[in-house]
């Protein structure tokens, strides 16, 4: 079996078993804090009463891909780790996951900082389910997981291309 | 089955909603504030407006009988609304909470309620007429968790509350001079204030979002967040109970449920839509959705003309619109009640939810 | 003690009713202990069912034995145990197999101790880099029951072996439904 046959058979799955975890954990409420009055924090990122916390569920489609859904009683907390085959990936991955990060909050969901091991961390809040579609917001992180893998690797294409181009541009002269 | 009454009223949560007794006039918790709603013809109209609270309202209640209003919030505060000449007047209910107010319900006496918080206890106010105001005495012991549910039995005294540690407990609220001594029953005998009565734990210990005794009292059926209906059915006081069945789910947690008689329960939450269970002692299951699903309407629009489905191509890139839910509510329910009870039978309930809509449906 | 930072204490924490000293003991029943010894004899009974054929009773017979009140090598080794079985399963064969199991008596609850062992198995922690990468630490010893896990470098990272436990989690979803993924995060017994 091929490589790529092996991969595009196994990302079906992988993003099918995100999503029925996702749409599990996205059972929110809306919840006041019981440490501090009149204050409605997300659980998942205050951690201050151990009852409103679930346990955390890891999805993993091999030891370079996976996601850790941390649900919690009115939030849960979603993180992502893109593949990353080279350093090449590896560079692209950090720089865009820090431009999208940069711009949180025109995301709405995206949380500033990724998880520690993780490239990029999504907070849904029950006030995110109410707004908006709960199974709409399963389906973006799902595109998003999709596209992200795509897009790095177009990027790299493109990188690729370039260095190529400019390498020979540069020793053309020397011809 | 006559379909549902669907009435789309903000799209903003429905927190709680409570009819009256005569259903003209409809209240729902909408943010801050809580919006009265009357009827005209087949449609809800916004009446007025009950402003007080200063952060989210969790939950309303109109007592059947004398028409008053309870409100409760996030801002640890409870009022009771009466109508006057110039409107309505609230007065503010001695919580001596220091956190949310989650749930409220008038006892079917009327002359208490309960008030559910974050802060671990159990408020059941009265009125104190020589002050003129309504205090609270605390049900405290053992709960550990915010108070999640309540409902109270059909005598006035007993009530049972859901709770995120887990537990649904039964407790005595007997108060002196309020109440009338009640009648020994399957849950004690003597009942003084702050007795437990019962406290039960499901196998996999999902937080408490609702409960409700049977028509008769003799039950207690809670619903949990392990996706789990359980129904006690207790023998006698100091006993350990004589069933206690538990039903696992496939679909997702009920956030509410309310009794049919004594052999059926209806109960929703964030599947969108009610489910019908039935059974005894013996045990309980899930019988089916209450959706109808040939319904008048939904064969229409799922039903797209080619030029649609093109158009959805080129603007969306898909082919169908996946957007709307194939369930009358397009978002969690989180309350349903019983709209119209005759001889102990529900014969409509109405739910409400996430999604800013109120449904009458019909059994 | 003058060293001690008092802006970075957590209050919370020294008050024995605070919200945050809660106490998850509560919300477990009493769960036996169970020693390595036993989970291990487990272990080798299940084999002995697996090399019969008999995977329906091996996948049963350590699901219904889960080790709840065992330490950290007792539940990992008997996550070894059902991982195999899981994997000596062909893929036709899980939905027929999830259905029987549902509908027999105490099957959802079983269940949901299979979803359980199917994130604890996604989880795990990656094996040491070098040796036999594909394969990881879910086969330890080459005993040959397995058939996948004698391939080596089937996948990149232990991708072959969590392609078995997606497709396990997709069929089991089929018949469970959300419910039993609900349950697993709820549920404070952990295997």
């Amino acid at each position: 079996m091929t490589d790529a046959a092996l991969k595009s058979q196994s990302l079906r799955p992988y993003l099918l078993c995100v999503r029925s975890s996702l749409t599990a954990a996205l059972s929110l409420s809306n919840f006041a804090s019981q440490t501090s009055e009149r204050h409605n924090v997300p659980e998942v990122e205050a951690a201050s009463s151990p009852e409103v916390l679930l346990n955390p569920l890891t999805v993993s489609r091999n030891e370079n891909e996976k996601v850790l859904i941390e649900p919690s009683i009115n939030s849960v907390r979603i993180s992502i780790k893109i593949k990353q085959a080279d350093e090449i990936e590896n560079i692209l991955v950090h720089k865009f996951t820090r431009f999208l990060t940069q711009r949180a909050e025109a995301f709405f969901i995206l949380r500033r900082k990724p998880v520690k091991g993780y490239d990029i961390s999504f907070l849904i809040t029950n006030t995110h389910t109410e707004e908006m579609l709960k199974h709409k917001l399963v389906d973006f992180i799902i595109q998003f997981m999709e596209e992200v893998d795509k897009e790095i690797s177009e990027m790299k294409l493109f990188l690729n291309a370039r260095a190529r181009f400019v390498a020979e541009a540069f020793l053309s002269p020397f011809d | 089955m006559a379909s549902p009454e669907v009435h789309h009223l903000f799209h903003h949560p429905i927190a709680d909603h409570s009819f009256s007794a005569d259903r003209k006039a409809l209240a729902v918790a909408r943010d801050n504030n809580v919006e009265l709603y009357t009827r005209s013809g087949s449609k809800f109209t916004l009446q007025d407006e009950l402003k007080g609270h200063d952060k989210t309202v969790t939950s309303v209640d109109i007592a059947p009988t004398t028409g008053r209003i309870v409100t409760c919030s996030q801002d640890r505060n409870a009022y009771v609304w009466e109508p006057s000449p110039t409107g309505w007047k609230p007065t503010l209910v001695l919580l001596r909470i220091n956190r949310a107010a989650t749930f409220v319900r008038w006892s079917p006496s009327e002359a208490k309620f309960a008030v559910g918080s974050g802060a671990r206890v159990i408020a059941v106010c009265y009125f104190e007429s020589e002050n003129d105001w309504w205090v609270s005495k605390h049900l405290k012991k053992p709960i550990r968790s915010t108070i999640t549910a309540l409902a109270w039995h059909p005598n006035s005294v007993l009530l049972a509350a859901g709770s995120t540690d887990a537990h649904a407990r039964v407790f005595s609220s007997f108060i002196k001079g309020v109440d009338e001594r009640p009648e020994g029953s399957v849950w004690g005998e003597r009942l003084p204030f702050g007795t437990v009565c019962g406290e039960y734990l499901n196998n996999e210990a999902g937080w408490v979002h609702g409960v409700a005794f049977s028509p008769s009292g003799n039950a207690l059926a809670f619903t949990a967040h392990d996706s789990s209906v359980t129904v006690v059915y207790p023998s006698g006081p100091d006993e350990p109970p004589r069933a206690v069945v538990s039903l696992s789910l496939q679909v997702l947690p009920f956030l509410s449920l309310i009794w049919n008689g004594e052999s059926e329960i209806i109960a929703a939450g964030y599947d969108c839509e009610a489910y019908r269970l039935q059974g005894n002692e013996q045990g309980w299951q899930i019988v089916g959705s209450m959706e109808s699903k040939g319904r008048p309407g939904l064969g229409e629009m799922r039903e797209e003309s080619a030029l649609n489905m093109f158009r959805q191509m080129d603007l969306k890139g898909k082919s169908k619109d996946d957007t709307q839910l194939k369930t009358v509510h397009q978002n969690t329910i989180a309350t349903i009640r019983a709209y119209d009870v005759a001889g102990g039978n529900v014969k409509k309930f109405s739910s409400s939810g996430v999604d800013g809509r109120v449904v009458i449906w019909s059994t | 003690m003058a060293t001690a930072n008092w802006r970075t204490i957590n209050i919370d924490l020294l008050d024995p009713d605070s919200p945050s000293n809660f106490s998850l003991t509560s919300l477990l029943p009493t769960l036996a202990p169970v020693s390595l010894p036993e989970v291990q004899n487990l272990s080798s009974q299940i084999r002995q069912l697996l090399r019969g054929g008999d995977t329906e009773g091996a996948l049963r017979g350590a699901l219904e034995n889960a080790p709840y009140g065992g330490d950290a090598a007792a539940k990992d080794l008997h996550l070894q145990t059902v991982s195999e079985i899981l994997q000596s399963i062909k893929q036709s064969e899980m939905s027929p197999l999830l259905t029987r199991i549902y509908t027999s008596p105490g099957g959802p609850e079983t269940l949901d101790v299979l979803m359980k062992y199917l994130y604890k198995g996604m989880s795990a922690p990656p094996s040491a880099p070098g040796s036999a990468g594909g394969s990881r630490s879910l086969t330890p010893q080459a005993t040959g029951f397995s058939q996948i896990g004698g391939r080596v470098g089937g996948g990149e990272g232990g991708g072959q072996a969590m392609s078995v436990l997606l497709s396990w989690h997709e069929k089991l979803v089929e018949v469970a439904g959300m419910g039993c993924i609900v349950r697993v995060m709820t549920d404070r017994r952990t295997v």
